[in-house]
This record gives C-alpha cells, structure tokens and sequence, in this order.
C-alpha cells in the first residue's frame, strides 16, 4: 500500500505548534477545502479520543509492595556495595526495616527477606531470594537459607494441591535452542526429537507448542 | 487458554514448528547465533513423598555438582524420597528471557539482570503452573548453592523444584 | 517538559526530599516514589500495554533513578528528570522486544487486522449505552496503540499523554524535529485506519 503523503502542517496545526499568522493561513486553507478539513476534524476527535482515554497518572497495582521492593533491592545494591559507599551508614540499613510496607500490603503476600544476614555472613557467599511477590492472597511466599542443606529456601505455602489423578510428567531435556527472532525456544530429548517448543501469547503468557505427530 | 497473536501463528511460529519437527537435530532449521549468556543453570521437578508405591521410577539424576541432593532436600524438606520428575539444563541468555521447563506443570521464567557482585547472576525469576504465576522473584544465584522452592502438594507428597547455577 | 505535581503546603518540597536522598535518606525518596509511581507506572504501561512489564519497569525507574541521584542537578525538575530515565528504560525494553520479533508491533502486518475489526464492527452500528460505548472507545483505543511500532507509540503518548512539545519530543527521544513530526503524523494516520469505524461514525 502506497503510504499516504506527509502533512506536517496539518499535525502541527493540530498540536498547536503554529504562530498566529501560520493559523490563520491553514485555516483558510481548510475553509476552502472540504477533504483537508474532515481530515483535520478526525485527526482532532482521535487525539480528544486518546487523551480522554490514556490517563496521566494510574494506580500502581499493590503500590505499597512496589515502594518496598525497591527499598530491598536498594539495601542488596548497598549490602554489595559495602564500603565503596558513603551514602549510607548501618542505622540506615535497618531504618527500612521500621518502614511500614514491610507490613503485608493489601492482597499481596510479601516475602522480606533474610538477605542482609546472609549477605553479612562471611563466608562464600549463597545463593539469595531478595524479595517474592505472589499474585494470589491465598499464596505466602518465605525464604530462609538452610546451611545443613546448603540451600537457599522459597517456601510457597497455600498453593491449591495437584489433583491426585493428575498424571504430572517430567521432561528431559537434554539440549535446548532458543530461536530470538520469534522468541522461542525448543526443547530435545537426548535422541534429538522435540520435546516441545515454548514462546509467549498475545497475553504475555507462556504457551507451549506440542510436538506433532510423525508419519 | 489464551492463544498466540493469530497473525504471529500463522505468519511465523506455526510454519516454524513445523519445521522444527521435520529437522529437530538441525539440519534444515533456520540460521542460528547463539546469544550471549550469563551461565547455565539445571532445573529439575522434584517429587517428594512418604510412600514409596507412589514414586514414578523415574531414573534421572542430579549433576556432579550438585552433590548429596536427596540428602540436602530432606534436611528441609521432611519426606523419605525424592525422585527427580524431569529435568532441564539451559543457557542464561544475558539479553532475552530463559525458560526452564523440566515439566509443564511447573516452570520456571528467568530474565538475568547481569553479574552479582561475589560471584553468580542477578535473576528475576518467576515461577509458572501452567498458565498462572505462582510468584516473582529477585534473586541471586552462585554456584554451588541451590535454590529449593517449595511447590504444591501432589499425592500426600510435594512438588519441589531445583534450580543450580551451573560453574562457568 | 512534563512539569512537577502541585506542591501543597505543607508538604515537602521535592528539593527537600531530592536532596535528602541524595545523602542517603531512603524514607525521602520513598515519599518520592509514592508521590510519582502513578505517573510513571501510566507511562511505562501506556508504552508496554502489559501491567506485569509496565509494574517491572516502573520499578527498575526508580532504581535506576536512585543510582544517578548523586549526579541530578537540581536545576531541573526531579519528575522531568526521573521521567526521562523511566522513558529511556522503557524505550530500551521496547526496542529489545522488537528485536526479538514478537510480531505485534509490525505495522503492516497489523493492518490486516484493522481490517478484519472493521468488518466486525460496521459503520452505524450504534451503541445505545453511552457509558458502555465510551468504555468499549477506550479499549479499542487501547488495542491501537499496542499496535503501534514502539517509534510511533513513543510519540503518541509523549504527546497525547504527557502534552510535550515537539522540541520536548525530540530531545526526549532523541530526534529531529522533522522526525518527531513525520512520526507524529504516521502514528495518526495508522491509529486512524485501526480506528476507522469508530472516528468517521462520530463526525
């Protein structure tokens, strides 16, 4: 399809980036100009349309959740930082854990955090769950390292059971080959046979294609 | 169940798929250049039970460098049996996201967010079932220290997923 | 340039609250996150159109935000600062997902369709219900402009949504003015075919 040509001018009159003389004369011109003109007044009702409907400002889902993750993730950039920095002194560290969004916000169950014990251990560092986020309020998320199984620990508790005539299958993979230009990527046995392929819906969800059958 | 952008599948994936199953080990596929990576990791679905009829016979096995896995999974975990379901090992790609999918009942979405100072990556991780986020994780993962999530209860037993980072 | 919230009085100015956090106070730019995620979280979702991602970004804003501080002016106002760095992050997210193919910001491949929405929703087909029809409005307008290719949506929104001026627009993306206006314009003329049975029913 031929693209439609170009006409700054009518945006420009539409965005009010004209001066007064540049208006008047593109008025004019509309006035004498049937097609311009209906084409100005649906370029205007389609921005009215999408500043009615595009809000500025939007409530941020779980907004007490979203406050205190970023103090975790500040406090583990600090943690790791260690002494490079003077931005902070050790009271303030604990100052985050006086804050009151590390009360459980709304129907977000919120896991925080064992990180800055972990962190201040010594010894060779361990794997570190900084914050959790469950979108369900039925679902609690904890954390905890285990140094007997010298494991880090993500505990999710109120998960609804798998059905126990739910035949839950493993897969074993043995290689893997991620297509980046349509974001999938394809799972093999160790015999070389597809296994399935996994990319995203339109939704963001993940989908997964199933192997087809072969002749 | 929500589908794939109609036009997506019928342009690109679905004509894809289907040639990936005429030439699963290559040959034929479309040109590929390995994305730069974090590491690799080894995911694995973990069934853990009392009742030793209830096991699948599933025969997979941990890597040597997860050493004594069953053994650290009872310490926090109190079942008797720990039998790996399915597992996966895969690349961290440093610029798009990773899936570990050592089942279809759970897996596992990491996105890496760069090196962690004393070794390891920064991850955010999510964990999926089926079609529903189960939760969203930062994390940082370093060799030789596992991550255990706790899933759901199966059979009066529990699901259990492992994820290891791999040494380069 | 996007302008800073009207400050009551009483409260605290966002010079108070930039330079205390500037020398370590978290609480400060906690009351800074609070007072602007809902303005930068509407960006980031207007851009993305999905709440997951949009919520992530948001967040790795202000935690982009809160590393540069120390190097923030304070000749310029906080939430124009902040909000460059939010749209640069998310910008980069875009541009990735691109890069990745996931098909939905193909312009001409969206046109087919538009296409096919027109034949479901004929010309005159009037709604009874004008709360239901605005909300139905709102929606498909939505649904166009995640059909947008990021370079279009970023204009439409830096200009619909957040009101800046063309020589705002060009330094934020950063481009020429001639860009900025040539971009403006396709934008518009794809959102009108995606529109069409919506836009040329109400004149």
């Amino acid at each position: 399809m031929k693209p439609p040509s170009e006409n700054h001018e009518l945006i420009r009159w539409l965005d009010g980036e004209m001066n007064a003389a540049e208006r008047a004369a593109f008025e004019a011109q509309l006035a004498q100009d049937p097609a311009l003109n209906r084409e100005a007044l649906e370029m205007q009702a389609l921005s009215e349309g999408i500043r009615a409907h595009l809000p500025k400002e939007m409530v941020v889902p779980y907004g007490d959740f979203f406050n205190s993750q970023i103090q975790v993730r500040l406090a583990q950039m600090e943690v790791e930082e260690g002494a490079r920095s003077s931005r902070f002194s050790a009271s303030t560290v604990w100052q985050w854990l006086r804050q009151p969004w590390f009360a459980v916000a709304g129907a977000a169950a919120i896991a925080v955090i064992s990180f800055l014990t972990l962190a201040r251990d010594g010894h060779q560092a361990d794997s570190q769950i900084l914050s959790s986020y469950t979108p369900s309020a039925q679902v609690q998320a904890r954390t905890f390292h285990d140094s007997d199984a010298q494991a880090t620990v993500l505990m999710l508790d109120g998960l609804d059971a798998v059905p126990a005539d739910r035949k839950v299958s493993g897969l074993n993979v043995h290689h893997s080959q991620t297509e980046t230009e349509i974001a999938a990527t394809s799972l093999y046995d160790a015999s070389g046979s597809r296994l399935l392929t996994i990319s995203r819906d339109s939704g963001g969800n993940p989908f997964f294609w199933q192997t087809s059958p072969r002749g | 169940m929500k589908w794939p952008h109609p036009v997506l599948f019928s342009l690109v994936i679905c004509p894809w798929v289907i040639a990936q199953d005429a030439a699963p080990s290559g040959a034929g596929t479309l040109p590929v250049a390995k994305p730069a990576t974090e590491g690799k990791v080894w995911g694995a679905l973990i069934f853990a039970t009392d009742d030793a009829a209830q096991l699948t016979g599933s025969q997979e096995k941990p890597p040597a460098s997860l050493p004594k896995l069953n053994e650290r999974l009872s310490k926090v975990f109190s079942f008797k049996h720990f039998e790996i379901l399915g597992q996966h090992q895969q690349d961290i790609f440093r610029e798009y996201e990773s899936w570990v999918v050592p089942s279809r009942d759970l897996f596992l979405k990491i996105d890496s967010k760069g090196p962690a100072d004393q070794g390891g990556v920064n991850l955010h991780l999510q964990v999926w079932r089926e079609q529903q986020v189960l939760v969203k994780s930062e994390a940082v993962l370093r060799p030789g220290s596992p991550l255990f999530i706790g899933g759901p209860k199966w059979k009066n037993g529990r699901l259990i997923f492992v994820l290891s980072l791999e040494q380069k | 340039m996007p302008a800073s919230a009207a400050t009551d009085p009483g409260e605290v100015s966002d010079i108070d609250l930039v330079k205390r956090s500037q020398a370590g106070d978290t609480r400060a730019f906690d009351t800074l996150v609070t007072k602007y995620r809902g303005r930068i979280y509407a960006m980031t979702y207007h851009l993305i159109q999905n709440e997951t991602e949009a919520w992530d970004l948001a967040q790795e804003a202000f935690i982009k935000a809160w590393r540069a501080l120390p190097n923030f002016k304070l000749d310029a106002a906080f939430y124009t600062w902040l909000y460059r760095i939010a749209h640069n992050v998310t910008y980069d997210w875009l541009r990735k997902k691109k890069i990745q193919g996931d098909g939905e910001f193909d312009d001409e491949r969206t046109e087919h369709r538009a296409a096919v929405g027109a034949e479901t929703a004929p010309r005159g087909d009037a709604a009874p219900d004008t709360a239901l029809r605005n909300a139905e409005v709102g929606q498909r307008i939505q649904a166009a402009i995640a059909r947008l290719s990021p370079e279009h949506r970023q204009v439409i929104v830096l200009r619909e949504v957040e009101g800046l001026a063309y020589e705002e627009i060009a330094a934020m993306v950063p481009c020429s003015l001639g860009t900025v206006m040539s971009r403006l314009f396709y934008a518009r003329k794809k959102l009108q075919e995606l529109l069409k049975d919506v836009y040329e029913t109400t004149l």
